[in-house]
């Protein structure tokens, strides 16, 4: 069978089910009895098994079913969660991620048996079994029913009701025979569930399905595990029975014997097992048949009933991010159209108050449109950075210092791109964070601080913006530990060190090659990190933000635009030429009498509300001829970048636009100043002033 | 122009004036030929770089060829046009032309290899020579005149 058309689908499940493994693992560790957690672990170790196997992905398979194996363990309260045993799951996980890795690169799993890690899966199996009845099972196949309780013969633990009891009693009065069959289905086999259906068929032909276990609703559903169990009534003999539904293909054995009623209900053994199979029709694990358990984890099961049983019904379509791309275009397209029409309306002086109101209401809807568009792209924060607390965790171990995180606003909502992208920088500023910032538990001891480091991610909405922020308690940053390191580095004399302020110190971490950590250790400390960090915001038409305070802990603020396509923009005119400027950029704008322009080493500045600010006459940054009078008063437009300000003197102001930017391309790229284009109403192109480049 | 070897056959030129001089262009880099219009200036750039303009909603840039090969700047007039190339992976680029006279078609052997050591710079600009009935027609060699210095 072709599975490859499924791979892309196969991969991002696996990374979701990783995802949440991850998180549930992680969970666990600190809630070791939450039987809510357990069950979800199981429930996507199981996915993955079903789905590795599937796709013929056999090693994987294999590791994810001695993973599902220990957990199903867990489960049963045969297995205490232990600290050991938290690391090995993670093991686990990271073996697999590197096998979703090679599968995405290559579409082969790679030749990583991951055997070790298989072997102390094992251990923790057999010791955890140690107690219980059953002998430990063998090196390549451990527990690999963990029903096995009462040996293969499952049918043994059927519950038989009332009604079932009567059609058997009165089946054997009328001589036919009754039997108990345990079906196992090879585990290569892709569509169990319609070779069971040809199982039933097959028996059916000469006798009756009186019950079977896991019930015939979820056996249709594919809800079992690689066996199934069957009391049969039937005219031939049990060898026949039995003949017959081994005759299907990809079955791999089929047990059976004649089954007397009476007895069932007396033994002991039984008892048990009809018990926990009641536990296994109120909670119905999408998993194996349960394995026989001490009856009071029934109970506990029980409870958690709403839970387990919860249809996991998924509302939602996954589209390819191309399409979604399209689709942006034609909105993009549209709003051009738009704009175009109301310039044209205006131009043609035909505008009758029926014309205008038609093109408001198009235009409300053109809004909407983009913004549902936009929604649509978006996705929250939540995937990319629900992957820390297991990094921080790793950390934590590396490090040998004590940290916590703590993480706000996960459901924050962000494009889809710039979701992708944005994990990097952030995972390196928590990595500082952990390897520079925090101190060690005893110089933390010294100085008051609690033992445990805290480093905080809060993400939040912000008008057009999203501000990401990793905080810690930590040491902060050294500014004169910076400016030495800079000055060893020869990035900066000792002569501008003096004169330099705390702000541009903390700049200086961002110079490519810094790195002021004392010793280069493994999780950060190359100096490759911050100034990455920086350009990767940057090219996301983002900015990084630092404050610091030495002995209290410094915090990198992120702000990132909600969507790059569209933006709300300022038009102006210089000279003969349009640009706009990104909304976003613009603080205040101002209407300022020449005489007010200042010299202040040889460059000119205005004063403002206590502020002094550079003007940039942009005629002159961009060969324009200015076409106002130089008495006249001058606009300003007060641009921001982080806590910068700088004037940007135009002619005039035409008015705020909705603006699509559309990339200039190669040939142009040697203009930094200009971020892009955009198409007028008119069909004439506007070049996109950069603001944060003319700071 | 290895390509125009190894077909052996016939290929098509547009030819357009610059000047005096007929030049052509192989049909296939061409996307689109469009009037001239208004080109919006892109300010810090080549001198050869006249702008961008839009093209159908795409922003597409434009270049002279004049200026580019050491010629008079371009004087727009009626017949000025705007050929859009399409260079392999670099997107479309419009070049500005004076007048686009007609599609001629080369047999092998109509075409002559230029001899490189010439002095002229703008010669260097050119893959070939084309004879045909119109006159002579210098080839241009596309890659030499765009990607150039980009």
């Amino acid at each position: 069978m072709d599975v490859s058309q499924y791979l892309e689908i196969f991969l991002d499940e696996t990374d979701e089910h990783l995802q949440n493994l991850n998180t549930q693992i992680l969970l666990l560790e600190q809630e070791p009895d939450n039987m809510d957690t357990i069950n979800e672990i199981f429930r996507a170790a199981h996915s993955l098994k079903g789905m590795a196997g599937t796709m013929g992905y056999k090693r994987m398979q294999n590791l994810t079913h001695d993973m599902e194996n220990v957990f199903s363990e867990v489960r049963n309260g045969n297995i205490k969660v232990k600290a050991e045993m938290i690391d090995v799951v993670f093991q686990c996980l990271d073996a697999l991620e590197e096998y979703n890795t090679n599968i995405r690169e290559s579409a082969d799993e790679g030749t990583n048996d991951n055997e070790p890690l298989i072997k102390q899966l094992n251990d923790i199996l057999n010791e955890g079994k140690g107690d219980t009845e059953e002998e430990p099972s063998g090196e390549t196949e451990p527990a690999a029913q963990p029903a096995s309780a009462s040996g293969d013969k499952k049918w043994l633990e059927i519950k038989l009701g009332d009604t079932e009891r009567t059609v058997i009693k009165e089946a054997i009065k009328q001589g036919k025979n009754v039997y108990g069959l345990t079906v196992s289905i090879q585990e290569s086999c892709i569509l169990k569930a319609a070779r069971a259906f040809l199982v039933f068929k097959a028996i059916e032909e000469d006798g009756e399905v009186i019950v079977s276990d896991p019930p015939t609703q979820e056996i249709e559903d594919e809800k079992f595990g690689w066996d199934f169990s069957l009391v049969v009534v039937s005219d031939s003999p049990l060898d026949k029975v039995i003949a017959a539904a081994k005759n299907v293909s990809e079955i791999q054995d089929v047990l059976g014997d004649v089954l007397d009623p009476d007895s069932e209900s007396d033994a002991p053994a039984k008892q048990e097992a009809a018990e926990k199979h009641e536990e296994g029709q109120t909670a119905p694990a999408p998993a194996a048949p349960a394995p026989a358990a001490p009856a009071n984890t029934g109970k506990k099961t029980e409870e958690k009933k709403p839970v387990a049983n919860k249809p996991v019904v998924n509302r939602t379509v996954r589209v390819d991010i191309e399409k979604l791309d399209t689709l942006m275009n034609l909105v993009s397209e549209l709003i051009i159209a738009k704009n175009s029409l109301v310039s044209a309306s205006a131009v043609s002086g035909t505008s009758s108050t029926a014309v205008n109101e038609q093109i408001e209401y198009l235009e409300s809807v053109t809004t909407s449109l983009h913004e549902s568009v936009m929604k649509v792209r978006m996705v929250p924060i939540e995937s990319t950075v629900s992957k820390f607390p297991r990094m921080v965790r790793d950390l934590q171990k590396k490090l040998g210092k004590k940290m916590e995180l703590y993480m706000s606003g996960e459901e924050t909502e962000l494009d889809r791109t710039v979701v992708d992208e944005i994990g990097d920088p952030l995972m390196h500023l928590l990595r500082n964070s952990a390897d520079h910032g925090l101190e060690s538990a005893e110089v933390r001891k010294e100085r008051g601080k609690p033992e445990v480091g805290s480093i905080f991610l809060d993400a939040y909405q912000d008008g057009n913006n999203v501000v990401i922020e990793v905080r810690d308690d930590g040491n902060g940053i050294d500014t004169q530990a910076v400016r030495n390191k800079a000055i060893e580095r020869g990035v900066i004399t000792p002569e501008q060190a003096e004169n330099m302020s705390e702000k541009d110190s903390i700049e200086l971490l961002f110079n490519a090659g810094f790195s002021t950590a004392k010793v280069v250790s493994d999780v950060s400390g190359r100096g490759v990190g911050l100034d990455v960090v920086k350009s990767k915001i940057e090219a996301l038409s983002g900015e990084v933000e630092v404050k610091s305070k030495l002995g209290e802990g410094s915090s990198w603020i992120i702000r990132l635009p909600l969507t790059l396509a569209i933006i709300q923009a300022l038009m102006v005119d210089i000279g003969n030429e349009k640009y706009a400027i990104s909304l976003g950029a613009i603080q205040t704008i101002e209407d300022i009498p020449p005489q007010n322009v200042k010299l202040v080493q040889a460059k000119e500045v205005i004063q403002l509300r206590d502020l002094v600010i550079p003007l940039i006459r942009l005629n002159e940054i961009l060969d324009i001829e200015s076409k106002k009078d130089p008495d006249e008063n001058m606009v300003v437009v007060i641009v921001k970048k982080g806590d910068k300000l700088a004037g940007l003197v135009v002619d005039e102001l035409i008015g705020q636009q909705e603006i699509v930017i559309k990339p200039l391309g190669k040939y142009v790229s040697k203009c930094k100043i200009i971020s892009g284009a955009t198409v007028l109403g008119d069909g004439e192109v506007a070049l996109i002033l950069d603001a944060n480049t003319l700071i | 122009m290895e390509e125009l070897k190894v077909a052996g056959g016939s290929t098509q030129f547009i030819v357009i004036k610059l000047g005096d001089e007929q030049y052509g262009i192989d049909i296939k880099y061409i996307d689109n030929i469009v009037r001239m219009q208004h080109i919006t200036r892109v300010p810090k750039v080549d001198s050869f770089l006249k702008g961008v303009i839009n093209l159908r909603g795409e922003v597409i840039p434009v270049m002279s060829i004049r200026i580019k090969m050491g010629l008079e700047p371009d004087e727009e007039t009626k017949s000025s046009r705007i050929i859009i190339l399409k260079l392999g992976m670099n997107g479309l680029i419009g070049v500005i032309v004076d007048e686009v006279k007609e599609v001629v078609t080369l047999e092998s052997d109509q075409i002559e290899k230029i001899a490189y050591d010439s002095k002229e710079e703008r010669e260097s600009f050119l893959c070939g020579v084309g004879k045909c009935a119109g006159g002579l027609i210098s080839l241009l060699d596309l890659n030499a005149v765009i990607l150039e210095n980009i």
